[in-house]
């Protein structure tokens, strides 16, 4: 039963004018796999650095649920450390941890066993009487995808999933990529989800969504009203995104050995980024309709030509080399990889988007490990200019690009005249750089995704035709990758991927930007 | 001119002609990229500090250097000394600090001292070393001089905002004056004062976030606030407390909420160190400073779940609260719609 509010007071009029003024009611946060490292070195670091911006509401409470035995209080220990290590907000400040750990719990199960949900149950209601939580829940589901269907199958017949539509209180579940491994196993996926949650319920985490830079590609084209008139066929010849890492697989070889960085990084990551780009102004900023036009740009997205793919798409995977100054082993050395392994550590892909905007427009994708450096990076390229009225000058191609991350900024690439008699030109840059500009260090992903979370916005969350509509769209390529026996171009570790790269974008008389 | 350069990093201050200190800034910066490719100019606004004395000056100066690592701007510092031999002189010289590791970002700052007559040529001086297209704000140093509302005026004839720290104020006519700033012109008024009362504000509306809670916004009545001063019975100290009533009764739409003000000896400035709410059912919310932590605690008794808010104490330097206050793009309401309020609670502030 949903309580009566007093008109006028549907929202807290003292939150006005204030940097929060939005703050959810006080939930309990239960993060399955709470002993694993994404809880302690993303989830309650970040859960602590809105504690101590004063970004959660009092009462919020956090339940660790997971399988090793831990008190209360030795959780609340190992979470310190976490902090201590991982916080944006360091060093820890004493009162608000003091405070914050009142909040934390630990609930000792197994992820297929009713008993340990009992007692969870037992703890929440017990937290709902101590901290006013209201049977509010979010189900944070930090473990492996194959423990999904039966943890939601679980709370569902313990009756722990509650809907304000159907008179409770809410429950909400957070879910982490991937996504699945290919269209079926989404769609699957997705079937378990709402056979116990709704939709509206579910919120799959996209961490690139969290960053401040990938929110601001929204506010760059539909707050300025310069950018828009040029945003599109007419006046941009091409776009280029890259996703760089100089590490390697790292301790995930087993994981990477299942995935490749197509499903790792392009089909989560890239995609949202070139949907953003490309995706038409929403009719507000809410969140089915943001959602509804990123899905719009991946509908639209050109098949890959059967038995052509490699026209349009390569892979490599790095073989050993320098980075960073440093030697380093190939991918096949990598701890838990197969030696003859045929997983491709880097793809890139010309990406064509059949609407209106864009008919023609080539989107040149790339994403690696053991790139010569880490750097997300989004280049627009215009098209020059229409008549040569300098006739020795060569059209510039004007660049404005996005630096993702790190160093996030924006630049603008044109030409000048060089000071003297001839007219002589020269490529210089407007730059805009957050640090330059705004100084204080932007928070976490993962803060402002939990927050969203709490405030029940799913704006910045995918939603489940999206996640399915880029796998329908990859499907094809990864099953001919997966059916062609000569498997990746090899590149050197410190290289920009393998020779077939250049050659994608050079066929076309293009060339890389160099981030 | 890359001597004078390094010089102007340093923080040494190169005297100019104040006909061409534009000129001697853009001579400054000429030889940026040669020397060292790591040096970045930036600005997001122009913020112009009017001082009467050199001791304001020197201080207003050391605060904007600090406020430009935060948020870059080109500072104009100004010292109008109507007693002193008709003469206007002028300095420039860089703050600068590093960021990312290498890069060093580096802010300008304009000083310019008028004696004399020779004050009245300050605003249109200042009007021509603003930076284009980037917002205005006039911080005002000290009590706002209530004989001489032209000049300020003309002053804030270019200004978005005007921000003083009522803090210094010593009657109920500057909040009258700055209540027609926000009625009258295009120049918001900001109160480095309000920007201190924020912790309460947040601290308070956490109290207010639950709806069992927000339910009884508007069942308050009666307010106790004690605060710490000097112990001088300066008006100016009883503000802050003035303030956070003003806003409960605004923003709660209860203006008949019995208040009490309690200034007592112990403080510098008025801060507040506690609150008491009573609701109309016999309940009580209560928020106190833990100096010893230095933070905020609140707390509810009654019918209510009981549970701590806590509140870190941000700092009330005045470097701080101009960085907050700058962060801000637009104007503030809730102060604007708080002011009246607070200039007729005036006068019920007791001081022990």
């Amino acid at each position: 039963m949903t309580a009566a509010v007093v008109p006028g007071l549907e929202t807290n009029p003292l939150r006005e004018g204030l940097d929060q003024e939005r703050v959810p009611d006080a939930s309990c946060l239960v993060i399955f796999g709470a002993s694993g490292d994404l809880t302690q070195r993303k989830l309650i670091p970040a859960l602590y650095s809105l504690a101590h911006d004063g970004l959660l509401p009092p009462g919020q409470t956090i339940i660790g649920y997971a399988r090793p035995e831990y008190t209360d209080e030795a959780f609340r220990m190992a979470m310190r450390e976490a902090c201590e290590k991982f916080a944006r907000a360091r060093p820890i400040d004493e009162a608000i941890w003091e405070n914050f750990a009142k909040g934390l719990f630990y609930v000792q199960g197994e992820f297929g066993e009713p008993d340990g949900y009992q007692r969870l149950r037992k703890r929440l209601e017990e937290c709902d009487q101590s901290r006013g939580t209201g049977g509010r829940r979010i189900y944070y589901f930090a473990v492996p995808p194959l423990f999904f269907p039966t943890i939601c199958e679980i709370l569902g017949k313990e009756g722990m999933v509650t809907d304000p539509e159907r008179g409770g209180p809410y429950t909400r579940v957070i879910i982490e990529k991937p996504f699945g491994h290919d269209l079926q196993s989404a769609r699957e996926l997705n079937r378990v989800a709402v056979m116990t949650f709704r939709e509206r319920q579910v919120f799959r985490i996209d961490h690139y969504l969290g960053k401040e830079t990938v929110q601001n590609l929204l506010v760059l084209r539909f707050v300025n009203g310069i950018f828009e008139p040029f945003w599109n066929r007419q006046y941009i010849d091409h776009v280029q995104l890259t996703v760089a890492e100089s590490i390697g697989v790292e301790k995930r070889g087993g994981y990477f050995e299942n995935a490749g960085i197509t499903r790792d990084i392009i089909q989560n990551h890239m995609l949202q980024l070139v949907s953003l780009v490309s995706m038409e102004p929403p009719v507000e900023f809410e969140a089915n309709a943001v959602r509804d036009e990123k899905v719009k740009v991946l509908r639209a997205l050109r098949e890959f030509p059967a038995g052509r793919e490699e026209q349009m798409a390569v892979r490599g995977q790095y073989t050993e080399g320098s980075v960073l100054g440093e030697s380093v082993v190939g991918y096949r050395q990598e701890p838990n990889v197969d030696p003859n392994s045929k997983v491709e550590t880097f793809a890139a892909m010309k990406v064509f988007i059949d609407n209106w905007r864009w008919a023609d427009v080539p989107f040149y994708i790339r994403a690696g490990k053991r790139l010569p450096k880490r750097v997300t990076d989004i280049s627009i390229h215009f098209r020059p200019a229409p008549y040569p009225l300098f006739a020795k000058v060569k059209p510039p191609s004007n660049i404005l690009a996005i630096r993702i991350q790190p160093d996030e900024g924006i630049s603008l690439k044109f030409d000048s005249k060089l000071p003297g008699p001839t007219v002589r030109t020269a490529p210089v840059t407007m730059e805009f750089r957050y640090a330059t500009s705004f100084g204080a260090e932007p928070p976490e992903a993962y803060e402002r995704l939990l927050l969203e979370t709490m405030l029940g916005d799913s704006t910045l969350f995918a939603r489940r035709d999206e996640v399915e509509t880029a796998w329908a769209w990859l499907d094809p390529l990864l099953e001919s990758w997966a059916g062609d026996g000569r498997g990746p171009a090899p590149y050197s570790a410190g290289t920009w991927g393998p020779e077939a790269a250049d050659l994608l974008i050079e066929s076309d008389g293009r060339r890389w930007r160099r981030p | 001119m890359s001597g004078d350069l390094a010089r102007a990093r340093a923080g040494e201050e190169m005297a100019v002609d104040y006909s061409a200190i534009e000129k001697s800034l853009a001579s400054l910066w000429r030889n940026e990229g040669q020397g060292d490719n790591a040096l970045t100019r930036a600005a997001l606004w122009n913020v112009v500090a009017h001082t009467t004395d050199s001791r304001d000056h020197s201080q207003a100066s050391e605060t904007l250097a600090r406020v430009s690592e935060a948020v870059p701007q080109r500072s104009i510092v100004i010292r109008a000394e109507m007693d002193s031999p008709p003469a206007i002189s002028s300095w420039i010289s860089a703050n600068c600090h590093r960021v990312n590791g290498n890069k060093q970002v580096c802010s300008e700052e304009v000083a310019i001292v008028a004696g004399g007559e020779r004050v009245r040529h300050i605003p249109p001086l200042v009007n021509a070393l603003l930076i284009p297209d980037m917002p205005v704000a006039v911080w005002w140093v000290g009590d706002l001089p209530n004989e001489d509302h032209s000049y300020v005026e003309t002053l804030l004839d270019v200004a978005d905002r005007l921000i003083v720290d009522s803090a210094r104020f010593d009657s109920v006519d500057d909040l009258v004056w700055l209540r027609q700033i926000a009625e009258r012109t295009f120049t918001a008024p900001a109160d480095l004062n309000w920007m201190r009362l924020e912790d309460w504000r947040v601290v308070t509306a956490s109290l207010f976030d639950a709806l069992s809670m927000r339910r009884r916004l508007p069942r308050i009545r009666s307010l106790s606030v004690n605060a710490a001063g000097s112990g001088q019975g300066l008006f100016g100290e009883s503000i802050e407390s003035l303030y956070y009533a003003s806003w409960l009764m605004a923003q709660s739409g209860s203006t008949d909420i019995d208040c009490s003000f309690q200034l007592d000896r112990g403080g510098q400035d008025g801060g507040l160190a506690a609150v008491r709410m009573g609701f109309d059912d016999g309940g009580e919310a209560t928020i106190h400073r833990d100096t010893e932590r230095d933070v905020l605690i609140a707390s509810v008794d009654g019918s209510s779940q009981t549970f701590d808010c806590v509140t870190r104490v941000r700092g009330r330097g005045v470097d701080r609260l101009i960085v907050r206050q700058l962060k801000r793009p637009e104007s503030d309401k809730v102060f604007v719609r708080s002011l009246p309020l607070a200039m007729q609670l005036a006068g019920q502030v007791r001081g022990s």
